[in-house]
């Protein structure tokens, strides 16, 4: 009556039910919040869609043959750019999912064989890379199909092309990620950041090589060594290259030579999880024991003059709050995935800042370089943006079962928020207005503009941590011990969406005006004094987004239980 | 039905069990006891197959953990401090996945879900999502998911923590039940009373080290106190008295039959 092995197909049961049981909870609830999710999902998508869309159209203006040698690049350098990113993110995911999650020690003592542990685990983060597909390779490569008349097999092969991809790069991040974890669980971490970094010279290096060519982009041998930098996504043995073509032979209608390669992605893919599988059956549950066994390197925690810094740049805050502010600091310079992304994206903002001064700057019309210094004002206020909602919105979240903590310090509970915007809003100033002088002071912007960023950069800082502080008290999640999960669930996402509101408002008040009326200038350009309201405007919406959301913030915490 | 032969584990260069050598029979009720740190979860957590020992072994009805894991951890159930319950399962539902994971037929399975129901007294709340039960559902939710197999070894670890005692007493009822029917029951736990009122045999560990195995009256001998286990344990791992024992002999009896 009773088998030595688990019944076939058991987690996919287990996942299913999971699913069915979170969709009914889902339907018995407030609609708000998944329509909220569909909503802002759809819109994403939607844009994505549409920018491809008139991309496309635009190379077929420009008689470029989307069949032909370019867009096959272009679709080359798309696929092998999201596989890069699935095997980081799926390395992550799939790093949290088989180590370090309750569920994994929960299933490693039940008498599941360790591949099919690793094949469920593995199951899970293939479906979100599948997700991030869809959500950006599908709109652009659906906006191809429209463009070129594909076939109705192109959009029936499309979703297999995905499906049969994505496997490769899981595989790729699952034996890494294994095999990190069982030759170095000490050094997993500093491993991690030396691939980082490794990638991001490599990016920065190809990045330089192609500026250079693009300079010299005026004769025929000069076009082909810029398309020849771009050849490495596009070798016959890489597998990007195979699902480009692919599609590109099914949108010409040849699908004899689009099923070829659909089969050379999905054995390919199929392969390379095998190989996955079996490091996992010999590796899994040696690596758990290994990571749970050596643990991190020991290393005490000091520092103390980063917090003296910080303390003593805080004079005009009262010794409670600076207290508080200083332990928000010291937990987020304790974290390297926190503060590595930001350096991450710092870093990438001010690559593309020099590499743009060496495109543009030697003969850089006003009219370019006016509209240049605004896209980074944008790019600067999305960089806050992400900080403030990946970062700041989930502190108080994670206060979670410590609040009682704070609940029953002897301060007023107001103080514990504008401690947290105190921390958040300095960490924005601070990145924010270097990046954007770093950008005015690189394209050699007149001092008005220098001024009108900065104060623009300002606003967007203060308002936005302002936006993230007030709503992590007004939308707390207090379930969940990881960030990520907390800013992917309805506040997180409502935040998001109410912070680029934000962004999208004040960009257009306080420095569109100026923007326009330097383009265009009396012909068509706005009058000063829309310029001068704006910023007024502007500071308006700035102080309301501090305010406001501030005030709701404390109100909530004030009548919150613990 | 449980053995460890010289068990020793490292965390780096910190040993946290050292050679170690135990054997509990079949029906036997185990109790393991030791300070915070000495070494208990993590002698549990090699016992389940979470962890590999760095030298000795492990087995588990005959079945070496290291090399016959999947077939060791087919005859145990573990219960932790900190169950595990899904979320968005029904009590129902997840005994259910219990009861196929351990391969029962799906007419043996659906009878022992319903006897788990029934004897657990879970039928108010057993079609609820468990992410609404309180701790004490959530505790017999997980002993009956936990037995609803008819395990061969039951390892719990600080069982009675956060329940009320009427809770306690039928846990400590069931838990005798268990080990009379056959059962090995290996219990961690700090609440004494609990140990001395259901232990065959009391293994007390300090530092990594066994140092004492054996009955009430062998403890009491070995600690020269004639008081109730508490006063047992303190005098046992007093620091002068650990380290004399260390000293004198590395390993205690861990051999000796049940009463």
């Amino acid at each position: 009556m009773i088998s030595p092995t688990p019944r076939p197909l058991l987690m996919l049961r287990l996942r299913a039910t999971m699913i069915r049981n979170h969709f009914r909870t889902l339907l018995g609830q407030s609609m708000v919040r998944p329509l909220t999710v569909v909503l802002i999902t759809l819109l994403i998508w939607a844009l994505v869609f549409y920018a491809s869309l008139e991309g496309f159209k635009f190379l077929r203006d420009e008689k470029i043959p989307l069949h032909g040698e370019i867009v096959g690049i272009l679709l080359d350098l798309l696929f092998l750019t999201l596989g890069a990113l699935l095997v980081f993110t799926g390395g992550l995911i799939l790093y949290g999912s088989l180590f370090t999650a309750p569920e994994t020690a929960f299933l490693l003592c039940t008498p599941l064989a360790d591949d099919r542990v690793f094949a469920y685990k593995f199951q899970t983060a293939t479906a979100i890379s599948i997700w991030a597909f869809l959500l950006l390779g599908g709109p652009i490569l659906i906006a191809y199909g429209i463009t070129c008349y594909a076939p109705w097999y192109y959009y029936a092969l499309l979703p297999l092309f995905f499906l049969g991809f994505v496997q490769l790069p899981a595989s790729v991040s699952a034996i890494v990620c294994l095999l990190v974890v069982n030759l170095l669980p000490r050094r997993r971490k500093q491993v991690l950041m030396v691939c980082i970094a490794a990638v991001v010279v490599l990016l920065a290096a190809w990045v330089v090589q192609v500026v250079r060519d693009a300079q010299q982009f005026q004769d025929h041998e000069a076009v082909h060594r810029l398309l020849g930098r771009f050849t490495f996504a596009g070798t016959a043995l890489t597998p990007s290259h195979w699902a480009a073509r692919g599609l590109q032979a099914a949108a010409r209608g040849e699908a004899g030579r689009s099923l070829f390669q659909l089969a050379l992605v999905w054995s390919n893919g199929l392969f390379a999880y095998l190989i996955a599988a079996f490091t996992a059956k010999r590796l899994y549950r040696r690596g758990y024991n290994r990571l749970a066994t050596g643990g991190s390197l020991r290393r005490r925690y000091g520092g103390a003059w980063m917090d003296r810094l910080l303390t003593a740049s805080l004079p005009f805050t009262t010794e409670r709050t600076r207290l508080l502010i200083v332990k928000d600091f010291r937990t987020f310079r304790r974290d390297p995935q926190q503060w590595a992304q930001i350096l991450i994206f710092t870093g990438l903002i001010t690559l593309s800042i020099t590499v743009a001064r060496r495109i543009f700057v030697a003969d850089l019309g006003r009219h370019y370089q006016n509209f240049i210094s605004f896209f980074y004002v944008g790019v600067v206020g999305l960089l806050i943006c992400i900080y403030t909602g990946r970062f700041v919105f989930p502190l108080f979240s994670l206060e979670g079962r410590k609040f009682w903590i704070l609940g029953l310090l002897p301060i007023e509970r107001g103080q514990l928020l504008w401690g947290k915007f105190a921390f958040a809003s300095a960490g924005a100033v601070l990145i924010g207005e270097f990046l954007v002088l770093l950008s005015d002071l690189t394209l050699g912007m007149a001092w008005p503009a220098v001024v009108l960023h900065a104060l623009t950069v300002a606003v967007l800082a203060f308002g936005l941590s302002g936006l993230s502080v007030g709503m992590g008290a007004c939308l707390p999640n207090f379930r969940e011990t990881d960030p990520s999960r907390i800013v992917s669930g309805f506040g997180g996402t409502m935040n998001l969406l109410v912070s680029l509101l934000f962004l999208l408002a004040v960009l257009a008040l306080m420095a569109g005006p100026w923007h326009a009326l330097m383009a265009w200038g009396d012909e068509g350009g706005p009058a000063l004094w829309i310029v001068w309201a704006g910023l007024a405007a502007g500071a308006a919406v700035g102080a309301a987004a501090v305010i406001l959301p501030l005030r709701m913030g404390i109100r909530a915490l004030r009548e919150m239980e613990f | 039905m449980i053995q460890l032969d010289k068990v020793t584990k490292q965390y780096g260069t910190k040993t946290a069990v050292h050679e170690m050598s135990l054997e509990v029979p079949a029906g036997e009720l185990f109790a393991f006891l030791g300070p915070n740190g000495a070494g208990k979860t993590t002698t549990i957590k090699m016992l389940c197959g979470l962890l590999f020992p760095t030298s000795g072994s492990i087995r588990v009805g005959g079945f070496d953990l290291r090399t016959d894991g999947g077939r060791a951890r087919q005859l145990l159930s573990y219960v932790p401090d900190q169950p595990y319950l899904y979320e968005k399962l029904t009590g129902r539902e997840f005994l259910q996945f219990i009861a196929d994971m351990y391969g029962l037929s799906r007419d043996h399975g659906r009878r022992r879900v319903a006897e788990a129901i029934e004897q657990f007294r879970l039928g108010e709340f057993i079609d609820d999502l468990t992410e609404r039960y309180s701790h004490g559902m959530r505790q017999r939710t997980v002993f009956a998911s936990a037995l609803v197999h008819e395990p061969k070894v039951l390892i719990v670890d600080e069982p009675t923590v956060g329940l009320d005692p009427r809770s306690v007493r039928q846990l400590k009822d069931l838990l005798r039940r268990q080990a009379d029917g056959g059962t090995t029951v290996f219990l961690s736990s700090h609440s004494l009373d609990v140990v001395q009122e259901l232990a065959d045999r009391i293994a007390i560990v300090d530092h990594g080290r066994l140092i004492g195995c054996g009955d009430l009256e062998t403890l009491r001998t070995q600690a020269a106190v004639d008081g109730s286990l508490e006063e047992v344990f303190l005098k046992l791992t007093e620091p002068e008295a650990a380290e004399d024992f260390a000293a004198a002999k590395p390993q205690a009896n861990g051999q000796e039959a049940p009463r």
